[in-house]
Order: C-alpha cells, then sequence, then structure tokens
C-alpha cells in the first residue's frame, strides 16, 4: 500500500450536554483540525462524515453540514458508522490517487435524544424483537455475563478496568467532566446502580456531545504539510452476524479476524512486543478485555492479569478510552486521534514513553458486531 | 457525583442556556410495517400453531437454527432441511434487565439467551414473571411455555418455565 499520513487532528471537549449548537461544533472540530496542520479551506478535495440519521433527527443527516465540514464545491461522502469507519472510506479515496488531502469528521448529540432507547431498534424486528425488548445495554449484559462465566472471572477485575480508564480520564482535559474521577474505587464501580444486572452505571461508557476530525494526506503531500506525519501502517475490518444468538459472545471473532488483517498489512508477528500502546473503543468495561484478548495482546481469558495502566506492561487506553466519554460516530475517530498524540508525543499528562506504533480501533453495533483496527506508526527514531 | 450527573444525562433534562435553544419535534420511526418472507417460514409457522417447534438445517455447514433464517450467512445459501428440536432449552447467557411495568414500577426481570437442545443458534427470551433472578444461571434447563391458543407465529412461546435440573455434575 502506498504510504499514508494522519497531518492534523481535532476533538472539542466532551459534554454530557453541550452549550453549542450542533453545526458550531462541527465547525470547530474541522476548522480545528485545518488549523493544526497549517492548512486553508482550498487545500480540501475530499470530505468523508460519519453521522447518523437516527440520532441526527432528519434523513440524510450530512446535507446540511456542508458548509462546516468543508465539503462545500468538494467533494463530500457520508458513512453512516462509527468515525474509525469513516475513516476507512477516506484511506481508500486517497489511495484512489484522485484527493490530496481528505477531511474526516464523525460525530453526534446524544443530549437531543435518547440514545439507548434508540438502540432498543437495532435488534431483528421481526425475529428478535417480538420475544423481548433488548437494548445495547442489555445485549451488553449478555456477553459480560457470557465472557465472565468463560473465564470465571469476578465482575471486580471489570470494574478494575472501569477504575482505570476513569483515573486516565481525569488526566485528560478534554474527556467527559462527569467521567473523569481520580479517587475512583472499584466497590463504587460495583455498587453503583444496576443497569443491567452486572452491567453497572460506571463500567457504561456515558454517550455524551462530541466532534472530532482527522485529515489524511498522501506521502508526498503529507511531507510537506508536516514534519511529524503519523503512517497508516496496517487497516483491517470485519463484521460478524447481526443476530446476538448466532455468535460466540464470550469473544469477539469479527475483531479477531480485523486484528489478523491488520497485523498482516504492517507485518507485526508479535503483537504483544510490537505494540507500544493501545486505545481502543470499549462502549462497556468488559469489551475492553475482550478486545485486549482478540488483538492478540494477550491469552484468552488472560486480559485481567495484564498491567494496562499509564507505565505498565502494555498501558491500553491512557487517554480514557471510550469511558471517557463516547460521542456517537466521532468515538472511534477519537481513539484514532489519541493513538496519533501518543506517537507525536503530544499526549501531556498521560503521554506513555518511547511510543512508535500504537493500535486503535473502532466499533458499532450490539457487542461490538462491527469492528476496524488501525495500525499506526511514526516516522521512526 | 458522577452517578447523579449521569442518571441526568439519560433523562434529558434541559438546563436554561445562554447559547442554543431547544426546539420540540417529533422524530417517530416507531410505526413501521416490517414485511418478511412467509412462504420460506411457513412449516415452522405451521409447527408453532400444532406447539411443535422446528428448526431449519444449512446442508453446507449442517447448522441448525432457531427461529430460522432466510439464509445462512456462512455458506450464503438457503438452509433447505427441517428438523425437529425440543422444546426443553439451556439458557446460554443471560442479564437482569429493569423494566417498568404498566403500573410504572420498576421490575427486575432476567432476559436470557436460551438454546433448545438440538438447535445451534440461541434466540433472545423472557423467564417465566415468577422467578427469582437470584435463580438464574448459565446452563440453566427450561422449557417453552405455550400460549392457551398459537396463532403462528413466534409470540406463541410466552416465556420459559424452569425445569428441574437432573444433570449430574461432571466429577
Amino acid at each position: 500500500m502506498d504510504k499514508v499520513g494522519i497531518v492534523g487532528y481535532n476533538q472539542v471537549k466532551l459534554y454530557s450536554d453541550a452549550n453549542y449548537g450542533r453545526y458550531e461544533m462541527i465547525f470547530e472540530a474541522v476548522r480545528g483540525a485545518l488549523d493544526n496542520a497549517g492548512l486553508k479551506k482550498k487545500d480540501i478535495t475530499t470530505v468523508i462524515s460519519a453521522t447518523n440519521d437516527y440520532y441526527d433527527g432528519r434523513t440524510i443527516s450530512n446535507c446540511f453540514t456542508v458548509e462546516v465540514g468543508g465539503g462545500y464545491l468538494a467533494d463530500e461522502s457520508k458513512v453512516e458508522m462509527d468515525g474509525a469507519h469513516a475513516m476507512l472510506y477516506g484511506l481508500m479515496r486517497i489511495l484512489s490517487g484522485n484527493h490530496k488531502l481528505a477531511v474526516v469528521w464523525g460525530g453526534s448529540m446524544p443530549s437531543c435524544y435518547p440514545y439507548h432507547s434508540a438502540r432498543l431498534y437495532e435488534t431483528d424486528p421481526t425475529w428478535e424483537r417480538p420475544n423481548a425488548y433488548v437494548n445495547d445495554v442489555t445485549a451488553s449484559g449478555f456477553q459480560m455475563r457470557a465472557y465472565m462465566d468463560k473465564y470465571d472471572i469476578g465482575a471486580e477485575y471489570i470494574a478494575n478496568i472501569a477504575v482505570k480508564n476513569r483515573k486516565n480520564a481525569a488526566k485528560n482535559p478534554l474527556a467527559l467532566e462527569e467521567a473523569q474521577n481520580s479517587n475512583i474505587t472499584v466497590d463504587e464501580v460495583l455498587n453503583s446502580d444496576a443497569y443491567s444486572d452486572p452491567v453497572t452505571e460506571l463500567m457504561v461508557a456515558q454517550p455524551c456531545d462530541g466532534v472530532a476530525a482527522v485529515l489524511l494526506a498522501p506521502e508526498r503531500q503529507a511531507l510537506k504539510i508536516t514534519d511529524k506525519p503519523v503512517w497508516i501502517s496496517g487497516v483491517g475490518w470485519n463484521q460478524d452476524t447481526y443476530y446476538i444468538g448466532e455468535r460466540d459472545l464470550s469473544t469477539c471473532t469479527s475483531m479477531e479476524l480485523a486484528a489478523k488483517q491488520a497485523y498482516d498489512m504492517a507485518n507485526i508477528n508479535d503483537a504483544k512486543n510490537d505494540i507500544d500502546v493501545a486505545e481502543l473503543h470499549e462502549a462497556y468495561a468488559h469489551e475492553e478485555m475482550i478486545f485486549t484478548e482478540c488483538l492478540g495482546l494477550a491469552e484468552k481469558g488472560e486480559a485481567r492479569k495484564l498491567n494496562t495502566s499509564i507505565g505498565g506492561d502494555l498501558p491500553i487506553n491512557p487517554s480514557g478510552g471510550a469511558m471517557g466519554g463516547k460521542p456517537p460516530c466521532a468515538t472511534g475517530l477519537i481513539r484514532v486521534i489519541e493513538a496519533v498524540k501518543q506517537i507525536r508525543g503530544e499526549a501531556g499528562d498521560y503521554q506513555v514513553d518511547g511510543v512508535n506504533r500504537a493500535v486503535a480501533t473502532g466499533q458499532i453495533g450490539m457487542c461490538a458486531q462491527n469492528n476496524i483496527v488501525w495500525v499506526l506508526e511514526g516516522g521512526g527514531e | 457525583m458522577s452517578k447523579q450527573t449521569q442518571r441526568k444525562s439519560m433523562k434529558y433534562e434541559k438546563k436554561e442556556y445562554k447559547k442554543t435553544r431547544t426546539m420540540e419535534a417529533n422524530w417517530y420511526l416507531s410505526s413501521y410495517n416490517y414485511k418478511f418472507n412467509i412462504t420460506h417460514m411457513q412449516p415452522f409457522l405451521k409447527k408453532m400453531k400444532q406447539k411443535k417447534l422446528i428448526g431449519n438445517k444449512c446442508s453446507g455447514c449442517n447448522r441448525v437454527f432457531y427461529p430460522p433464517r432466510l439464509v445462512c450467512g456462512e455458506c450464503l445459501v438457503k438452509p433447505d432441511r427441517w428438523v425437529d428440536i425440543r422444546e426443553t432449552a439451556r439458557v446460554a447467557t443471560y442479564v437482569i434487565a429493569y423494566l417498568k411495568n404498566e403500573e410504572g414500577e420498576v421490575e427486575e426481570r432476567p432476559l436470557v439467551l436460551v438454546q433448545h437442545d438440538g438447535c445451534d443458534t440461541t434466540s433472545i427470551a423472557e423467564l417465566a414473571p415468577g422467578v427469582d433472578v437470584k435463580d438464574t444461571y448459565i446452563g440453566l434447563p427450561v422449557r417453552a411455555h405455550w400460549k392457551d391458543e398459537p396463532e403462528g407465529g413466534l409470540e406463541d412461546i410466552e416465556y420459559y418455565d424452569l425445569m428441574e435440573d437432573d444433570a449430574e455434575d461432571l466429577q
């Protein structure tokens, strides 16, 4: 694959109930990304957005975002998935050779609508919904119970992940304020309100308002724009069936296959040693453990033994991950941005030492049905 | 602290704003007439009316689907054989959901994925109303509870009754 670099990024501060209009937030993210790279509107040749009609409350959710997203008299398209999937579309457009700068942005405002209720409409209307109402939280409960039972893992290990991520989020100035808590304990997580037992409130990544944007450019342009571009060295994506009943919920097969594809592309044979930091989109605390195993960073059922704190064996989600705020359609893109920050050494208080290769993932669907894995590399020492 | 604020955002209580104003509008998608193929599912629906369960089996991978599928995703062919499956099942995984009943009280109810004996997939279901949530476990044997007058559809199984667990533990 030709080299494609990430040359700029920006993410707005996440709020549970933002004091922003929707378009203003998108403008701030996209304009900030251009400023970050020192570029102008006329440099943009293609724009890919990640939004969702249902979440935006209208059909063709990208039609009024043309100006604020930078798509005016340029080429524009939408991916109705996670932002990390939109970046795949952006990458392909760059690789087509027709474009010199792609803006990828994604975001949503769940303060305008009931997020978890909207996701009740995700199950199959004829064969699943009549039996019982299941939304993303209940489905994740199925997954967590299956994982805990298969490997005999207590809920305190899963609560531990929530504790680690919420403490990390406290160091991240852009994370959601409600999620930042540097004094949180395992007991507090376990004793918070039960959303759908065994999932408790603090194990759920809270949907919040936010927009993020990333700029992609081919090698020649990337080197002109910035002296520290971050290169895309591997990408893999895969999806499992939508029927929850047909999947092995204790693992995530689509993530395993996506990881294999991405590692093959990036020539990674030993993920545990080759990867310096991972930014995972864990919508629920237990998903981080499942993903860690599926990405080959730990053996099956052994994720609890890995020290994933900042400065640990393998830091996972030093930014706080999705636990530090989950704006729908932007979370995966924020994971990519955090990985870029780690590689460029711009992560501030949560910087991990000596990062040259990072992994970022995005997901969408119930129990992480559709996954994408990005392997990113710095210019080398 | 975070507990309170997270709750608040779930309830969508809007504060008075300086920079934004909200406008109430509707975005109803809940009324929709889903159309689905019944010619393929006809044997299944007929059998449900007789309080019998069948699943369809893919000739490619030999998996048995309940509820029946139009297409096997792994082989991309239509499962073309029907096989009997039992009305007994085991709980594959479960979750305790907190759902509001008609009076507006929050009830603890176990939602389960059940795997019928003789079938490879699981289906979403509810346990009988009286079941104590603490008694649920993975591998719990259950039996389908039929409606008095089945009409030929998935709703004919109202919920699942508990069965006595007579399996001997593996030593």
